[in-house]
């Protein structure tokens, strides 16, 4: 009967605890938008430094052409609308530290591969 | 195990409430205004979620059969590689339809003064790209000039521009070898018709830059942070016998024909691009071109400096290069001597560049216009050897007017006017008006 109890109360304390810890971790992330202009051959800002836990939203627009942004090693993949139609928008969870590439995923001229840039996420 | 379940229901049911009352208590209830506020954040959360999903939807129906987020994750090429992140990507209007062949094409109209117009279908360009790996790629570029191509140049040049094999190692390092372009100046890296202004490419980008300047080499690139990028190639060299007076090294390039390379030549650039629409550059060349002028010890130096910045509707660019030559006077001499004509090469050529612009966005018609001038000053016999006087008509100033219309940013009709003034009393310079219709795909 009393090891029942103990049951009872350690599923109760482990429910609690669950709801308390499931919205808590999708709040606790920090939120940036991160704005890049592309255009043939650059992305400004190509460097992008953000603490480790952050989740960052790309809102993505060209000065020129169709552009395409990919992290290298995401099987994610934004197409980045032409100048005046729009923007684009790709969400990183920056999780684990270290530096990630991105890049121009869609052919935009003779500079095409120059079209790099790095997010640096740190502890 | 019923219990933990009834346990979990009780507590979700529980923390749930808060918001049912926050709904009923109206807005004055001020106790329940933070649980209310919660909950309105996780709703506006999904909200969001909901129209990135629709927005990616649309994308995928709008987006090329084979879009690369349909390849699965290979290797990164960075110090880390990338786990599969959460990374969602939506688009906001679908995006025009390429396949794995992009390019770009230009039909010039072309009218000198005093002369016939001539409708000349000027550059037929290909672009291939093929990833064998997220770290080894080729590029190609295949140009057709002048839409007719029968032996002799005159007819027309069928050029291989670019041919290469990028090997990504490092955001800092990464190794190119296969037909490249050089590094020099604005318009050489740079030049679909949509991206530059004017029907024709700068003067001081054609006699003094000879763009399009490729050649057989290897070298490497790379970022090295705080907007700074280089590129260091190893190229075959320029061919001393081809330098002219009037063009300066437009016809010195060897093009990746059985290029000599006894010796070979060094080139390099390096760009910032930290300020927002700010991008400055540096680039030099540098190699002996002697190689078909026996006991002749000649060779060529560049360096160029270019600035572009962007703000709003206005942009403004520039570029200055300096070529020398060295062992013009033994180059001349050996011409004169084996072919009968002095070609009358200088020392140093110079040249730049100025070019303020406009550009209008018309929201009913979703086009934009844009207006530019252009002043050049450009010379191929700025100084020339010793004991020999400069031919003043090579000595040329130019103001080049234009406009541009984009139906599509990527399709541009340009129209121009172009006063080309030189120094020379005896020869006059050929005013012209140029038409040109560009596309990039």
């Amino acid at each position: 009967m009393h090891r029942c109890h103990l049951l009872r109360g350690g599923a109760l304390a482990c429910a609690v605890l669950l709801v308390m810890l499931t919205p808590g971790s999708g709040s606790s992330q920090d939120r940036k938008v991160v704005r890049v202009l592309a255009e043939r051959f650059t992305f400004t800002p190509s460097e992008i430094k953000v603490k480790r836990g952050t989740v960052i939203e790309f809102r993505l627009t060209s000065d020129d052409t169709n552009h395409g942004f990919r992290i290298v090693g995401s099987d994610q993949n934004a197409i980045i609308p032409k100048r005046g139609r729009g923007e684009a928008t790709l969400t990183f969870r920056a999780d684990t530290p270290g530096r990630y590439t991105f890049e121009c995923s869609k052919m935009c001229g003779a500079g095409h591969n120059f079209m790099r840039g790095t997010i640096t996420v740190e502890e | 195990m019923r219990t933990v379940v009834i346990g979990i229901v009780f507590v979700l049911l529980l923390t749930g409430q808060p918001s049912a009352q926050a709904m009923g208590a109206g807005p004055a209830d001020t106790q329940a205004a933070p649980a209310r506020t919660a909950a309105d954040a996780r709703v506006e959360e999904l909200e969001r979620r909901v129209r990135e999903l629709e927005a990616r939807l649309l994308a995928l129906e709008g987006a090329p059969k084979a879009p690369a987020a349909a390849r699965p994750p290979e290797p990164a090429a960075v110090d880390t590689v990338a786990p599969a992140q959460a990374a969602a990507a939506t688009v906001a209007e679908p995006s025009s339809q390429t396949g794995p062949i992009s390019g770009y094409m230009d039909l010039h109209l072309n009218k000198p003064q005093g002369e016939d117009g001539t409708l000349d279908f000027h550059r037929f360009v290909l672009l291939f790209n093929h990833s064998f790996t997220d770290r080894i790629r080729f590029v190609g570029e295949l140009e057709l000039e002048h839409g007719f191509v029968e032996g002799l140049e005159e007819s027309g040049e069928l050029e291989l521009e670019q041919a290469y094999l990028d090997i990504q190692a490092k955001p800092w390092f990464n190794i190119r070898a296969g037909m490249l372009l050089a590094p020099v100046g604005i318009i050489n890296e740079r030049h679909e018709p949509p991206a530059f202004n004017g029907v024709e490419r700068p003067f001081v980008d054609t006699f003094i830059i000879p763009t399009t300047w490729f050649d057989a080499g290897a070298g490497v690139h790379g970022r090295l942070g705080s907007g700074w990028q280089y590129r260091a190639y190893v190229m075959a060299p320029l061919d001393a016998t081809k330098i002219t007076a009037e063009e300066g090294l437009a016809e010195a390039r060897q093009k990746g024909f059985l290029s000599n390379v006894r010796d070979v030549a060094l080139t390099g650039r390096v760009e910032h691009t930290g300020f927002p629409g700010l991008n400055l550059g540096a680039s030099f060349w540098r190699g002996k071109t002697g190689f078909n002028l026996p006991r002749v010890d000649s060779s060529v130096g560049l360096y160029e400096f270019d600035g572009r910045y962007h703000t709003g509707p206005f942009a403004i660019r520039g570029e200055f290069a300096h070529v020398f030559v060295e062992g013009a006077d033994e180059i001349n001499d050996f011409q004169q001597r084996t072919a009968g004509v002095n070609p009358n090469i200088a020392r140093q050529m110079r040249g730049f560049y100025v070019e303020p612009s406009i550009r209008h966005t018309l929201p009913r018609l979703r086009a934009d216009v844009g207006a530019f001038v252009r002043y050049e000053n450009f010379d191929t016999q700025f100084k020339m050897p010793a004991g020999v006087l400069p031919l003043k008509q090579f000595d040329r100033a130019a103001w080049v007017f234009g406009g541009s219309y984009f139906p599509d940013p990527d399709v541009v009709f340009k129209v121009d006017y172009t006063i080309i003034r030189n120094r020379s009393t005896l020869f006059r310079s050929v005013d012209g008006f140029n038409i040109g219709l560009g596309w990039w795909f």
